[in-house]
């Protein structure tokens, strides 16, 4: 008698449980992203969202990152051809969403107009940087500068000042000290290549790009490799992007400084949901989360800055977040300076493959009589 | 009918091998070389080669890897020589240690030997630290950054292939041959020259030819040491960034030139080996000779000189992986248990994941490799010639052509369902024991040729069955070669990255995969903790390989 009304009771505690966590079903209970963003900043914010998916839906999400620099991650995006093994590409250049989205690879963002008004339209003069798409498919998450990573005390060993801007890399004692990627590789150092040659035009802009080949001691492999090599005291400078890796190797104790030079374009580290996503619902959750004011501070608080005016990086003294605006120069927001912005990426994407064809041409295949 | 079902049953096995030899090897392979002869819209064409070899800085690459990939066979011959000849000639303190830890160089997982080396030789490693702390001196000395650097770390790291290989040969030698020379009054130096060498030539060659193809074939190293103008890394560096499609399809282009080239190699040295192969099928007992005083202590010298040389990857690894913010010191200031805990306790997945794939890998290289082994040996099958040329064959292929093969091959639907091969995790064991199926079959293949065939026939005559007398006459007498291959599998499975980098996806990272994450993103300290972990693991394999079957690890390779 006694079993038999306990079977009923677990039975209609099941239902209502079951009547209960139905409608707050929200997300799907696993989510995977594709990124070059550094695990400093995926793991944080991953781990939190997780924790926020339960207080909010009571779902346990598992959560993982595939870690893949922009290209590979845009190139495996290409190979899914719909059928992506992730449901999230966060991080990199907005033309390489665009791009996804005129492949149909994407899936609408659809997230509620007040999260998405947060956001201004662009930043910076005299070219806009798009912070989010007019057609919907992507948006910023967080602002961050393709700038310098450089190590103090090598610096000082080789009787260099600390470099403020681009053409301080070129100083004569740092020959063979610079570590840079090809801008064939990465779309990152692409980037700052088309920066130096729309500051300088094309001429005096790849005779400048030859002489900091001169002083080049490493190409690395990736874009990531710069702040690794520096971090050690292997080479002295470099471009670099703080959440593809510099200010990681500042958390694990490593001296290394960044600066943004006045012209360092600036990346809105573009999110979106990949057409044909497992967990879409997830997913579009995520990108909410991130543009919260919960995932902004976390994110905040590892050397990146935030997407809306709406707030600041700010901590305790001696926190992560005051780590890391020591770690960029002072800076808190985006949105409390004027941002100078001269790269254009609509003419940077049309001649994407011509600058790479001429840095091989002018810079990599004669790199040995560059040097001396 | 028994006979006939067994009959069948046979063909059966045999259909299913070639079935997995076809559908894993064959067919990726044809996929990347239709890739690399056709352009993004599909058609047929001859251009991209035509691209390649007008192109001076790809000429030049090429031009460099053959020079890179000579000069270290020239390199590994000298200390891989000596090393076998010191190790099965002579008799001196510690001969039998020396003899494993001159393997041990072999079990350095890609990245983690030059990073090691980095740390310690690199323009701010301890040596220069040291040099211009103590001594003043004010540039650092370039040890590592260009083709110096590729050259030290792949010769410390395949100069055991050549001594395996050597040992082989030489311990297979008929002693009888070398007291005729002694006898006709053919001494030292000129036996040495017209008998002994001579008869190690087929060892020597298959060592070499992996040594060349190994160094050839190998991305990483030149690219953490910023050498990019060699061929390997041009492939992977072109296919790596998805963006410009020209370039990438230049590193297809590039990837089939790499397998082009190593099915070239392999078959030239086929054809010099076949004409001078006079070694005899069995092992011999080798007299030793007792080194004088001075020559003993000199031999364990020399050999201590190579070791130190050799630890000093995993010295600076381990540095690395213990040492916080080390930068510009000598030896690391802060010491730090974290980065293990953070790889091991707090991330188990890379360890089980490791263990799990590999682990599964080597099954099916006992499952497809043993009765290859068995119908090389033991059978006239048809197209047994074929496998084992396809066997010889996998060793050559560089794991990035593999790779990339696997995911242009793969990434279609399976028949009957809605996932692609590119989707599931078993894809990963697939294609490692794949990549690591030779060692096994050559490790089954030499044990079985060693039995003779008319040991079973006895055990037959006198009424044993076909199941009883392989188990109680085939089995014991092979089963130390089957280990011993298997092993290899494993321990070269477990440090594999080169393919598995193009395949993994979330949730499936081995510990090399993990290595390489860490150290793009930034953690090299993280990287190295689990390059020790690695390390550990396969010097643990290694050792059981090593007592198991002593020198003879070098069949695996011919």
């Amino acid at each position: 008698m006694i079993s038999r009304l306990k079977t009923l009771a677990i039975t209609v505690l099941g239902a209502l449980c079951f009547a209960a966590a139905a409608p707050a079903q929200q997300v799907e209970n696993e989510l995977v992203l594709i990124t070059p963003v550094a695990k400093t900043l995926t793991d944080p914010t991953l781990a939190d969202f997780a924790a926020y998916a339960k207080e909010r839906w009571n779902i346990t999400v598992k959560t993982s990152a595939l870690a893949a620099g922009t290209p590979v991650a845009y190139g495996r995006i290409l190979e899914w051809k719909g059928r992506p093994e992730a449901d999230i590409f966060w991080g990199g250049e907005s033309a390489l969403f665009d791009k996804l989205a005129e492949q149909k690879l994407l899936a609408r963002l659809d997230l509620p107009a007040a999260v998405m008004d947060a956001i201004p339209a662009t930043i910076g003069k005299p070219k806009p940087i798009y912070l989010k798409d007019p057609k919907g498919f992507w948006t910023g998450t967080v602002l961050e500068p393709y700038g310098l990573v450089y190590h103090p005390k090598l610096l000082q060993r080789l009787g260099v000042p600390v470099p403020k801007d681009w053409d301080d890399l070129l100083h004569p004692k740092l020959k063979g000290n610079v570590a840079q990627c090809a801008p064939s590789r990465s779309s990152s150092s692409h980037a700052t290549y088309e920066v130096i040659l729309q500051r300088d035009g094309d001429e005096k802009g790849w005779k400048w790009l030859r002489q900091l080949g001169a002083n080049t001691g490493i190409f690395t492999a990736r874009s990531r490799d710069v702040p690794s090599v520096v971090a050690r005291g292997e080479f002295a400078a470099g471009f670099a992007v703080p959440s593809y890796m510099a200010f990681e190797d500042k958390l694990a104790g490593f001296d290394l400084k960044f600066v943004a030079p006045k012209t360092a374009w600036i990346t809105p580290e573009p999110i979106a949901i990949l057409a044909g996503a497992k967990n879409p619902k997830a997913a579009r959750a995520f990108i909410e989360y991130m543009l919260s004011e919960r995932g902004q501070r976390v994110a905040m608080e590892r050397g990146v800055f935030p997407i809306t005016p709406k707030f600041r990086v700010q901590g305790a003294p001696g926190s992560r977040a005051e780590m890391a605006v020591e770690f960029t120069g002072g800076m808190r927001s985006y949105f409390d300076l004027e941002v100078v912005n001269i790269y254009d990426d609509d003419k940077a994407q049309k001649r994407y493959e011509q600058v790479n064809e001429q840095f091989r041409k002018e810079i990599e295949s004669v790199w040995a009589q560059l040097k001396k | 009918m028994p006979g006939l079902s067994r009959r069948a049953l046979g063909i059966i096995g045999f259909s299913l091998i070639w079935l997995f030899l076809i559908v894993f090897i064959l067919y990726p392979l044809t996929r990347i070389f239709y890739d690399a002869v056709s352009n993004e819209a599909g058609t047929l064409t001859l251009a991209n080669f035509v691209e390649f070899f007008n192109d001076d800085f790809y000429m030049r690459s090429l031009w460099k890897s053959l020079v890179l990939g000579v000069a270290a066979v020239i390199t590994t011959s000298i200390i891989g020589i000596a090393v076998a000849f010191l190790i099965i000639r002579y008799d001196f303190p510690g001969r039998e240690m020396f003899s494993y830890l001159t393997m041990l160089p072999i079990i350095l997982p890609p990245l983690v030997g030059v990073l090691g080396f980095v740390y310690i030789l690199g323009r701010a490693g301890t040596v220069n630290i040291l040099l211009m702390d103590w001594f003043g001196l004010e540039h650092p000395v370039n040890f590592m950054y260009g083709l110096q650097g590729v050259l030290l770390v792949e010769t410390v790291h395949l100069f055991p292939l050549m001594t395996l290989s050597i040992l082989d040969s030489l311990s297979k030698i008929d002693p009888s041959l070398e007291e005729a020379a002694q006898v006709t009054g053919a001494k030292g130096w000129r036996r040495f020259w017209t008998i002994t060498l001579p008869l190690t030539t087929p060892g020597y060659i298959s060592g070499a030819l992996l040594v060349f193809i190994w160094t050839f074939a190998d991305f990483i190293t030149p690219l953490v040491l910023g050498v990019q103008d060699l061929l390997a890394p041009q492939a992977y560096l072109n296919i790596m960034q998805f963006v410009d499609r020209r370039l990438f399809r230049m590193g297809i282009v590039i990837s089939a030139l790499l397998v082009v080239l190593a099915i070239v190699f392999v078959v030239a040295a086929r054809q010099y080996v076949a004409v001078k192969d006079y070694s005899s099928l069995s092992y011999s007992r080798v007299e030793r000779r007792q080194l004088g005083p001075f020559q003993r202590w000199l031999a364990v010298a020399l050999l201590m000189l190579l070791m130190a040389i050799c630890i000093i990857p995993q010295v600076g690894v381990v540095l690395a992986a213990v040492g916080r913010g080390w930068s510009l010191t000598p030896f690391p200031i802060h010491y730090t248990w974290e980065f293990f805990s953070q790889v091991s306790i707090q991330t188990p997945r890379f360890i089980i994941n490791s263990f799990l794939y590999s682990g599964l890998a080597l099954i099916f290289c006992l499952l497809i490799g043993v009765p290859m082994a068995w119908i090389m040996a033991r059978t006239r099958a048809p197209g047994r010639q074929a496998m084992d040329a396809l066997t010889t064959l996998i060793l050559a292929i560089p794991g990035t052509a593999i790779g990339i093969a696997y995911i242009r091959a793969f990434n279609v639907p399976l028949p009957f369902t809605d996932t692609a091969l590119t989707s599931m995790w078993i894809i990963l064991p697939l294609v490692l024991a794949v990549r690591r199926l030779p060692y096994t079959v050559r490790g089954s293949f030499s044990s079985l040729l060693v039995v003779h065939p008319s040991m079973e026939e006895a055990a037959a005559n006198v009424g044993a069955t076909k199941l009883r007398t392989f188990k109680d006459i085939t089995v014991p007498l092979v089963w130390k070669g089957i280990l011993v291959g298997g092993l290899f599998s494993f321990i070269m499975s477990i440090q594999e990255a080169s393919a598995t980098i193009f395949l993994t996806l979330g949730g499936w990272e081995m510990i090399p995969f993990g290595i390489f994450t860490f150290y793009i993103a930034g953690s090299q300290s993280q990287a190295a903790a689990l390059g020790v972990i690695l390390i550990v693991v396969c010097a643990i394999s290694l050792y059981i390989v090593n007592r198991v079957a002593g020198t003879r690890v070098g069949g695996l390779f011919g």
